[in-house]
């Protein structure tokens, strides 16, 4: 016994090493739980309604208009994924949107004004000016956030009474028009069939997917939002992160307000009045959790896209937007409900296990 | 326990209000004050009388929400459910049914309420769901289900009982500058208030409120029946709000769906002003009638002062902000204080 067989010693090692491949190889293929069933959800809602309506649903025009309808709700509601994240909020997320659209709308028109040519070239600039101004909003809600601790529902309803005050202000209520025709052009074209601004979304959605998991930033992130305390105790400067979530939340709002323009060469204060809600259901839906700690970027995305199919699914189907807003509400209910019981049933099948007798 | 044997620093703090009511009350007044200096036009009984009619609705809706941010959660679906049964009142008082006078229509419209609130109470005690998600999918529900299935026509003409009630005012006075109406549903306003405060000062139910709102757990231990409590909070919530979709009904004398759903985060924020927490157990009804009167006061002073009306949500939003930046701030310092004091008193201890 004492001496290991030497042929079985290297093999058991071959064995091991397997073992940790074919189980990291499995955690890969791994799927979280929100995910899968998002994945169930979006192939289940194109399906029936690809049976239901095949010549209206599955014509190009309508997987086109999913396409061009998915980015801007979808990156918003990840900036919202990221408010929650750390178990806050962001209400403001659609008026620093608008407030981003109508301030590159406002900057064409003006110089476009004196000099039609310029206002082409300054493209560019236009459109990092209409970014900044996401920031801009995004950096006051964290200052109100973490510099004076109002707690983020609170903060953001008020910043979002603000910043939505700004722009009915600003623009009187009207619909402004007028963007760099450069832009437009992205909004209008494609490539390989499908709109440029889904390939933006898509970039955006792995972009903060790699922040979220791949970067301390968004370590802290998760840890500040799973257990604030325990986040504190280890060192992690609270305050900073929450600046940085909240910055990061604005500057997405400010590349939804260019996608908003990128769409339609109009601005206006009300735009997306609904989106607000809609991107709480968005998020939530894609197994975010609302108090903090876990959110998955894919989920967000295959929820944007569920809710997307629906829409346009029940718009195939002659059904009013009202019955939309019926669905809409019920899936929210059903989804939240469901992942209760089943979380509620696991933590009750695990009890006995645990106690004697 | 008498006034005069309280210390300076007590007596202030009395006055201050457990939820800064004081503090309020004094912004209210110096506003008022300011206006009434600024512009003669804005001290006179119209103006004080106009002010009062427009708090009506806001009033009864922020009692509601009150309740509910008491008990620990929220309701972005108050909104919903006051269109809901207020049209659906009016809509079937119409076709056929025989005028049920206007007892019989509050009557409809308060059941209604009650009901959408079970579904609200349910689904959050039930299955423990945040109640902001909860309720912000009811509020497309009830919004779908009344214009799909109720329907979706703008009403001009309310039956005869209700169309009375818009036009009659408990008293006028006749001031130099013109009459002076106040409206008769000041009444159920101020009853309502009332009743509230007593229910939430006075009684087993209201107490329970607060409980749950300060520690589910540690309420539940103590012998209360969460689950029933915070179902009768939703369903009081919905019948309150159904009452203030049918006064603003009557008083705009005419019935669309589309009315009032986009209004509840100004509600929500007059409560929060009038120093309710948003993380439950703390609000009063004094303070809630304060903050809902104060967001009036400056909508009314700003368009005395010829500030466009764009302009308004922005006062609205900077004094949100200013309110609970004050209060985040003095929180956290009393806590840091009372940590200092916790650490005093434990060197005490051994000595």
């Amino acid at each position: 016994m004492k001496l290991a067989d030497p042929e079985t010693k290297p093999l058991s090692r071959l064995n091991d090493s397997v073992d940790a491949g074919w189980t990291r190889l499995l955690g890969l293929g791994r799927i979280e739980g929100g995910v899968r069933r998002m994945l169930i959800l979006v192939v289940v809602a194109f399906a029936v309604f690809a049976a239901l309506k095949p010549s209206i649903f599955l014509s190009g025009t309508n997987l086109r208009n999913i396409a061009l309808n998915s980015p801007e709700i979808g990156v918003i509601a990840i900036a919202m994924m990221l408010a929650m994240l750390t178990g806050g909020i962001d209400l403001s997320l659609v008026a620093m949107a608008n407030l981003s659209a109508i301030t590159m709308s406002t900057m064409f028109t003006a110089v476009a004004a004196g000099d039609p040519a310029l206002a082409e070239q300054l493209f560019p600039v236009i459109l990092l000016a209409g970014i900044a101004v996401g920031v801009l909003g995004g950096v006051i809600n964290g200052l109100l956030i973490s510099g004076l601790g109002i707690t983020p529902i609170l903060a953001t309803l008020g910043s979002m009474q603000i910043y939505n005050g700004i722009a009915v202000a600003w623009t009187g209520g009207k619909t402004l028009y007028g963007s760099p025709s450069a832009l437009t052009a992205i909004g209008s074209s494609t490539v390989a069939g499908i709109p440029i601004l889904f390939y933006v979304f898509v970039l955006v959605a792995v972009a903060i997917g790699v922040v979220v998991t791949r970067t301390p930033l968004g370590l802290r992130i998760q840890l500040q939002g799973a257990n604030p305390t325990a986040a504190r105790y280890s060192g992690i400067a609270s305050r900073k992160i929450l600046l940085s979530t909240y910055v990061l939340t604005g500057l997405l709002s400010g590349i939804a307000g260019v996608l908003f323009i990128a769409r339609n060469p109009t601005a206006s204060a009300d735009y997306g009045a609904s989106y607000v809600l809609l991107v709480i259901v968005i998020a939530v839906l894609g197994g975010t959790n609302p108090n903090g700690g876990f959110a998955t970027v894919l989920g967000v995305v295959l929820a944007t896209l569920t809710l997307q199919i629906v829409s346009s699914g029940f718009t195939a189907m002659r059904l009013s937007a009202y019955q939309y807003a019926i669905a809409q509400g019920l899936i929210l209910v059903a989804a939240m409900a469901f992942e209760q019981v089943r979380w509620r049933r696991r933590r009750r099948s695990r009890k006995p296990a645990v106690q004697p007798g | 326990m008498s006034g005069a044997s309280l210390a300076i620093p007590d007596r202030l703090r009395l006055l201050r209000g457990a939820n800064n009511e004081g503090v309020l009350a004094v912004v209210l007044l110096a506003l008022i004050v300011a206006m009434s200096i600024a512009n003669p036009a804005f001290f006179t009984l119209p103006t004080a009388f106009s002010i009062l009619r427009s708090s009506i609705v806001p009033l009864i809706f922020a009692l509601g929400v009150l309740m509910v941010i008491i008990s620990g959660g929220i309701d972005v679906s108050f909104a919903a459910i006051a269109v809901f049964a207020a049209y659906t009142t009016v809509r079937a008082l119409q076709s056929g049914t025989p005028d049920l006078g206007l007892i019989g229509a509050f009557a409809l419209a308060l059941l209604i309420g009650a009901s959408l609130g079970v579904i609200n109470g349910f689904l959050i005690a039930k299955f423990r769901l945040p109640t902001l998600i909860v309720t912000l999918g009811t509020q497309g529900i009830f919004k779908g289900a009344l214009l799909t299935y109720v329907g979706s026509r703008y009403i001009a003409d309310l039956p005869a009982s209700m169309a009375q009630v818009s036009t009659t005012n408990l008293f006028e006075v006749s001031t130099p500058t013109g009459s002076a109406y106040l409206h008769i549903l000041v009444v159920p306003a101020v009853l309502l208030a009332i009743g509230l405060a007593w229910v939430l000062r006075s009684t087993m139910f209201g107490r329970s409120i607060y409980a749950i709102g300060g520690d589910v757990e540690a309420a539940r231990r103590a012998g209360i029946r969460v689950m029933r409590t915070q179902v009768a909070v939703y369903v009081i919530a919905g019948t309150m709000a159904a009452a203030g979709g049918m006064i603003y009904v009557i008083m705009g004398r005419s019935a669309s769906p589309q009315i009032l759903v986009g209004s509840e985060l100004d509600i929500i924020a007059a409560v929060v002003l009038g120093g309710a927490s948003i993380f439950g157990g703390r609000g009063s009804v004094l303070g809630t009638t304060l903050g809902v009167i104060l967001v009036q006061v400056i909508y009314n002073s700003l368009i005395l002062a010829g500030v466009p009306s764009a302009w308004q949500r922005t006062a609205v939003g900077v004094l949100l902000i200013i309110g609970v930046g004050i209060q985040a701030v003095a929180s956290r310092r009393s806590s840091r204080a009372s940590v200092i004091d916790e650490t005093y008193q434990k060197q005490e201890v051994p000595a």
